[in-house]
């Protein structure tokens, strides 16, 4: 490979100059949205007495407090395995499930439906049904994430097997590709973009539905729990931490760690 | 009313693709109507005809990505079933895959084919410098030209050396002067290849500058009107008087006579 790189010049590629500028126009208008949310928040803690909105210094003093707690980290730990566990099996599931639509037609059509019944019922909405069947615990609020990841993955997948372009199906016939070979280097490439964003919008309904259903889910546990706990006592100062906690590592995983493993995966878009 | 078509007499070469009375019906739309025709080994044979003609149909066919409706398509004297790396097809465009480079998309056969990476560099490498895009190998498609494309694309069709190159249109999408040069290339591959070519294109010039014969196509269905040998040698003067006249007579075949000196005035009362 390296050999060909001193080639690379012959076509301007856009970086230097407009790389900067575009990270700044990036950048910028997060930087204004973080900082309005705090002159907001700075606003009403001024309005508000202390125990009703506490200002953003103390809550911010409170969330490094908690963090050098072990209790907290435990409880924050246990949510984000509880995440992982349920999106990892919504994305495995959804995406096998997608694929098996795509190349069979009567499969897809019961899918589909089934999606459009299910999907018109907030994930949450099972949770009562789930602690009956599978008692107290993570199964439950594992199941609720399941179903919030995987309808997202699943009709994406579907859907961009379907899309795959037939020309580039019949060059690698042409070439004399098996099934196997078929699936591995056109439809798997082909329907990549769809598993990105199929995880993009799963995680984002995971996410959510973890939150909702630790503050429903009658655990003890939890980033969800922690906030609920904290309302039921009237403890505001932890209730915006954990709100707080919740942006910032949702942000960080859907911005940062999504967005570097699409970047990775669709390379060829980006140059 | 079916044309028997087989390469010119003496010529002395075998017969390397037979095809019988082929039709070929979508549903209810008969595309092919019972062509017959045979192409010898090492010639190069061009279809002109108009769009809808069934000429893409027909090497869909010759590469058995479709089954012939009734007749028979043999190549070296065997019926064709499915597609086969030995008879390959280059399509008009959009073709490359564009998560791949053009070095990744130009290996794509030899990797099918599970060849050692050493070979699949040796070989890639060849044709990257025989196609002229060397320097292009770790791009990716998006970043090329349509030329450029269109050469990535015969070149990863070369790499698995097929001895049947069917081309369906290949230089359709490109501008005027790119194809000139094209054609110039894909004329010395030929030249230095010997394999057979069938090329189907709707630019008369391309095929009586490239092909032993011209195959010329009526429309739907799809039969084969006439057939034009081209015997002047290679490489041609694109400008000849020869190919000129040539010329004249395919376009008036497909009823597009070019009118010189006087102009045709159409009839005085018609109605707009």
């Amino acid at each position: 490979m390296a050999e060909r790189a001193g080639t690379a010049e012959t076509v301007e590629r856009p970086e230097g100059r407009g790389a900067v500028e575009t990270r700044f126009v990036k950048v910028f208008p997060y930087a204004i949205a973080f900082l309005s949310i705090l002159a907001g928040w700075q606003i009403a803690a001024l309005i508000f007495p202390a125990y009703l909105i506490p200002a953003p210094r103390r809550v911010l003093v409170r969330v490094f407090q908690e963090l050098g707690r072990e209790a907290f980290l435990v409880t924050v730990g246990k949510s984000f395995l509880r995440l992982s566990v349920g999106f990892v099996l919504a994305s495995v599931l959804g995406l096998t499930i997608g694929l098996v639509c795509g190349i069979w037609t009567f499969f897809r059509r019961t899918v589909r439906a089934l999606v459009s019944i299910l999907q018109s019922v907030p994930p949450i909405a099972w949770v009562p049904l789930f602690i009956i069947l599978l008692g107290f615990g993570d199964a439950p609020i594992i199941l609720v994430i399941i179903i919030a990841a995987f309808f997202p993955m699943t009709v994406s997948v579907m859907n961009a097997v379907e899309q795959v372009e037939p020309l580039h199906v019949d060059v690698a016939r042409l070439l004399g590709a098996d099934r196997m070979q078929l699936l591995v280097k056109v439809y798997a490439p082909e329907v990549i973009p769809a598993i990105v964003t199929g995880a993009q919008v799963g995680f984002g309904n995971a996410w959510r539905s973890l939150i909702a259903a630790e503050m429903v889910g009658g655990v003890n546990i939890g980033l969800g729990w922690f906030i609920n706990f904290a309302g039921e006592i009237a403890d505001m100062t932890a209730v915006l931490a954990g709100i707080f906690v919740i942006g910032f590592v949702s942000a960080i995983l859907d911005g940062y760690f999504l967005e570097r493993l699409k970047r990775r995966l669709l390379k060829w878009k980006y140059l | 009313m079916e044309i028997s078509v087989s390469p010119p007499a003496g010529a002395g070469r075998r017969q390397k693709i037979v095809i019988d009375k082929l039709v070929q019906s979508f549903g209810p739309l008969k595309v092919i109507d019972r062509i017959s025709m045979s192409v010898a080994d090492g010639e190069f044979l061009a279809i002109v005809g108009p769009s809808g003609c069934g000429k893409s149909t027909l090497l869909r066919v010759l590469a058995g990505l479709i089954a012939p409706s009734a007749g028979r398509v043999r190549i070296d004297a065997k019926d064709v079933h499915g597609p086969d790396p030995r008879h390959n097809l280059v399509f008009q465009e959009h073709a490359l895959y564009p998560w791949r480079t053009v070095y990744k998309n130009v290996a794509l056969g030899l990797e099918i084919e599970r060849q050692n990476p050493e070979r699949i560099k040796n070989k890639v490498t060849g044709l990257l410098n025989l196609v002229g895009l060397e320097s292009f190998a770790d791009y990716y498609p998006h970043q090329l030209s349509g030329g450029m494309r269109q050469r990535a694309a015969l070149a990863r069709v070369l790499a698995v050396d097929p001895d049947v190159l069917l081309l369906d249109e290949p230089f359709g999408a490109l501008d005027a002067m790119t194809r000139l040069t094209l054609q110039d290339e894909l004329l010395r591959i030929y030249l230095h290849s010997g394999k057979t070519v069938i090329l189907v294109t709707h630019d008369v010039e391309e095929a009586l500058f490239l092909a032993d014969r011209v195959i010329i196509m009526s429309t739907v269905p799809g039969r084969i009107r006439e057939v034009i040998p081209v015997t002047e040698k290679r490489p041609r003067d694109r400008g000849s008087a020869n190919l000129a006249a040539l010329k004249r007579t395919v376009l008036g075949i497909l009823g597009l006579e070019p009118v010189i000196g006087d102009v045709r005035v159409p009839d005085t009362n018609f109605s707009i």
